[in-house]
């Protein structure tokens, strides 16, 4: 709104934006015209040198060698401008024009004028990409409608894919939201809880990729005389136990997996868990203990309940990523041991098979299994706002 | 509380750092490696005329550049090396998943080449993810120029797709055609050829240590029965004959356990057969591929014939089953032979990879090869593999590129190095003398009544990259109790012909 009263201000501005935009306008249209162009950022960087009158440096650069990454970093500079500047003129210019309408149409257009850009990005990035995923899980290669790539998901092949990733949605959520909760109750009441808290959150800052690598480490298995070189197996041994490869046996091998994304995610849901535990008004903890309350029964009849909503937005959070879940069976056992899941499978069937039906319909799949959950959290949004 | 938050940060810094060293301390390296190199026109070490190449190629202490001499026989490549040096500064992009040392290998492959015309050629060196990044750039219309694959499934694939060039038109199909004898018809359908190939490799080698085998008075196996036999003496003398792996960690898990099923049906049942077996005419269930599992079977889950036993198979890394061979420097092995093709190469022996310095084990004194035993006399086949170039973009450089890539100098420099074999076959004989490797890969192929190429790259990839491999996991898994139900699974999962 303060950008529509400016331009409505007489004087100067009247005459300095319009041109200052046109200005703009060219800006952008050059600057989108070098990022096109594949040699965009060496030639125009030459052409710069050629104005300094630096003429073999001009020179290197058309012919790919010189300061390449001087025209790289260019190149960033120029797509920063142009994107942020980009918007910016866009809102800016377009918002005036609008201005120029009557109040009634004014009022009406400007809230699309600025949700605009955003629809449009969602639309073509979002909603046509995922339609045609849904389109090309009903038809086979040669384009023509067929149920045959949903009716082999009652394979046993699948069913245990689907089975799998069940039991990652159960125990991996389940394990990280208890975990969360019962470090987010005990850290409030130890002196060292930001210390305690670092070191609880510090593994979310891994990637899942990097975890899995860290954890292979740990799940190593050598042959039975042989140095262990994985902790868990070292520590086996040491207690006088056989090696147990604990990546290749089947089901131990998803409870593996699972544990590194706890191992990542319990830092997430205990610092959620224990931000809402500080609202809960001192008023109503001092009531519970003046009724008799033991410590046990305040915090799971009194806290929890009082923290619900934080407890499902990180629920449904972490319930979406188990369901997605990929990086962590790829690198570990690329689901070759009984622990497939959808998102491996699907990118196999792709990448591997060349199978775009199948790995549309697991997409598809996938995505109708996460609405609920999307749904749920929506529901805790919506609910928590209305009583803030 | 602002000195609390320092000291929590200096904290966190520090247990940061050590997970970070905990995980750099680690002898195995990262799963995608991934480099890009590329070779400079001004970079290459030779500079001897072109025309002079053939001559002194022995004489000179510095090797003559390997580039053709024109006439080569192919138009643009003929243009390429012209005096004027049309596609001077032009670049082309080609894609492999070549690293490490076999990364250096082609760089110098092309470096001549590069010099001679000036095409600056770009090397995308993309290691283990290579099919799937090539698949996003051919998906994405954005395909590198050139791209090297080792199946000729998904080369096929993306021709029917109508992503590849046909190089029938791009050059002398007949000339292309009669120096690949034996690799061109992977990729030909009727008069279109949909790639060159490059550069071959025997599957049937089994790597063992030299010296601990004449210490022990161990003789290399002819026969299916000598190996057996020498299997069981050297388990009566305490140790476990084999060094297996799958082919893991991850999805590759599985590849390993195939070349061994296609090594034995070839040896078993003959090249008809096994043709057959590709097409499916012959199903997994056929008692000649259940068989040929059972023989398969007796190596690998003989007690105390695989070093580790079943799970070592499933869960050492490609890169380190022969590392018990080289207990007390190869003097004492725990392990003693593994079968695996002729690329393999001091990249995977324990100290290069430690130290990333060239191995001191020396191939062909410390560590060599033999020809997997006879199994049949009648069906001495042997099988092979081969890495194909596909041309995906049509320009003059690019053909340029292609052209030379299909000549006998296009892997000159590689076979220098002494681990490379060309698919063409006017390959001057005597550029192979001297290198261990290529003496006993050429003693294979020579003797061979037949030369079988990679059944599981040439099935569909449901099957070859897929099925063929997780099934032959279970088989391991179970300790070969269940073959049965795998050879079923893996007949059920092949695609409906459409």
């Amino acid at each position: 709104m303060a950008v529509v009263a400016r331009t409505e201000s007489p004087g100067l501005s009247r005459f300095v934006l319009p041109i200052a935009g046109l200005i703009g306008l060219g800006l952008c249209v050059g600057g989108l015209l070098v990022l096109l162009d594949p040699q965009g950022g060496a030639n125009l960087l030459a052409s710069i040198y050629d104005a300094l009158g630096n003429t073999a440096g001009a020179t290197d650069l058309r012919n790919g060698s010189g300061d390449q990454v001087i025209a790289k970093l260019l190149l960033a500079v120029i797509a920063l401008a142009v994107g942020v500047g980009g918007i910016w003129l866009l809102f800016i210019g377009v918002g005036s024009l609008v201005s120029l309408l009557q109040a009634k149409w004014r009022d009406r257009i400007l809230p699309w004028v600025f949700a605009g850009p955003a629809l449009a990005l969602l639309a073509v990035f979002l909603v046509y990409p995922a339609a045609g995923t849904v389109l090309r899980s009903f038809q086979n290669d040669l384009g023509q409608f067929t149920l045959a790539n949903f009716a082999v998901m009652i394979e046993p092949e699948f069913t245990q894919i689907l089975r799998n990733n069940v039991i990652w949605l159960i125990v991996g959520t389940g394990a990280s939201v208890v975990l969360g909760l019962i470090f987010a109750g005990l850290f409030d009441r130890i002196r060292r809880e930001s210390l305690a808290k670092t070191i609880v959150f510090l593994p979310l800052a891994i990637s899942l990729v990097g975890a899995s690598v860290i954890w292979g480490f740990v799940y190593a298995w050598q042959p039975a005389g042989q140095p262990q070189i994985g902790l868990l197996n070292a520590i086996v041994v040491a207690f006088g136990g056989e090696p147990i490869p604990w990546l290749q046996t089947s089901p131990i091998n998803i409870i593996c997996e699972i544990v590194i994304l706890v191992w990542l995610q319990t830092g997430f849901a205990m610092v959620v868990f224990s931000a809402s535990i500080k609202g809960v008004s001192g008023e109503v903890i001092e009531a519970a203990r003046l009724d008799g309350a033991s410590e046990r029964q305040l915090f799971v009849r009194v806290i929890v309940p009082m923290i619900r909503g934080s407890i499902v937005t990180v629920a449904t959070t972490i319930a979406i990523i188990t369901l997605k879940i990929f990086d962590i069976v790829y690198v570990t056992t690329g689901g070759r041991f009984n622990d497939d899941v959808v998102a491996n499978r699907m990118f196999q069937e792709i990448f591997q098979f060349f199978e775009e039906g199948r790995a549309s319909a697991l997409a598809t799949l996938l995505f109708v299994a996460v609405l609920p959950v999307m749904y749920i959290n929506l529901r805790n949004f919506r609910r928590q706002q209305a009583q803030g | 509380m602002a000195k609390r938050l320092w000291t929590t940060s200096v904290l966190a810094v520090v247990v940061m750092m050590l997970v970070v060293a905990c995980g750099a301390s680690s002898t195995s390296p990262s799963p995608a490696a991934s480099a890009a190199a590329s070779v400079p026109a001004a970079s290459a070490a030779a500079s001897v005329p072109a025309a002079s190449a053939a001559a002194s190629a022995a004489a000179s202490a510095k090797p003559a550049a390997a580039v053709p001499k024109v006439p080569t026989g192919y138009v643009e490549l003929d243009k390429a090396l012209g005096a004027d040096k049309p596609f001077n500064g032009k670049t082309v992009s080609i894609q492999t998943q070549w690293i490490g040392g076999e990364g250096t290998n082609f760089a110098a492959s092309v470096a001549d080449f590069a010099t001679a015309t000036g095409i600056k050629i770009q090397i995308d060196s993309i290691g283990s993810s290579h099919e799937v990044v090539l698949k996003t750039r051919i998906d994405g219309g954005k395909p590198p120029d050139l791209a090297m694959l080792a199946q000729p499934t998904p080369i096929l694939a993306y021709a029917a797709a109508g992503k590849v060039q046909d190089v029938a038109k791009l050059m002398d199909p007949k000339k292309l055609s009669d120096e690949h004898p034996a690799t061109i018809g992977l990729v030909t359908q009727g008069a279109q050829i949909w790639g060159v190939p490059y550069k071959a490799d025997v599957k049937s080698t089994i790597w063992y240590p030299i010296k601990a085998f004449e210490a022990k008075g161990y003789k290399v196996p002819a026969t299916w029965d000598e190996l057996i036999a020498l299997s069981d003496k050297i388990v009566a003398d305490g140790t476990n004959p084999w060094c297996v792996s799958a082919g893991g960690p991850g999805a590759a898990t599985g590849w390993q356990l195939t070349d061994w099923v296609e090594e034995v049906v070839l040896k078993t049942k003959g090249l008809a057969y096994y043709n057959d077996w590709i097409s499916h005419k012959v199903t997994f269930q056929d008692p000649g591929i259940k068989d040929a599992f059972a023989k398969v079977g007796k190596i690998l889950f003989t007690d105390k014939y695989v070093f580790g036993g079943n799970t070592a198979i499933v869960a050492t890394d490609q890169k380190t089953p022969m590392d018990p061979m080289f207990t007390d420097d190869l003097a004492n092995p725990k392990c003693w032979m593994q079968k695996i093709p002729t690329w393999y190469g001091p990249d995977f022996f324990p100290d290069q990879r430690a130290s990333g310095q060239p191995s001191k084990y020396i191939i062909g004194t410390d560590v060599g090869m033999f020809p997997f035993p006879t199994i049949d006399p009648a069906q001495n086949n042997a099988e092979g593999s081969a890495d194909t170039l596909m041309v995906l973009v049509d320009r003059p450089e690019v053909r340029a590129v292609a052209q030379f890539l299909a000549t006998p100098e296009g892997v000159q420099n590689w076979i220098r190095a002494g681990s490379a074999i060309s698919t063409n076959s006017t390959t001057p004989a005597d550029w192979y003398a001297g290198a261990y490797k290529l003496k006993v890969a050429a003693e294979i192929a020579n003797k061979a009544a037949g030369i079988g190429f990679d059944a599981s790259d040439l099935m569909p990839g449901k099957v070859g990259a897929g099925t063929f491999w997780t099934q032959t996991v279970q088989w391991v898994n179970s300790g070969g109790t269940n073959t049965d139900a795998v050879l079923k699974a893996i007949d059920d999962s092949w695609p409906p012909t459409q």
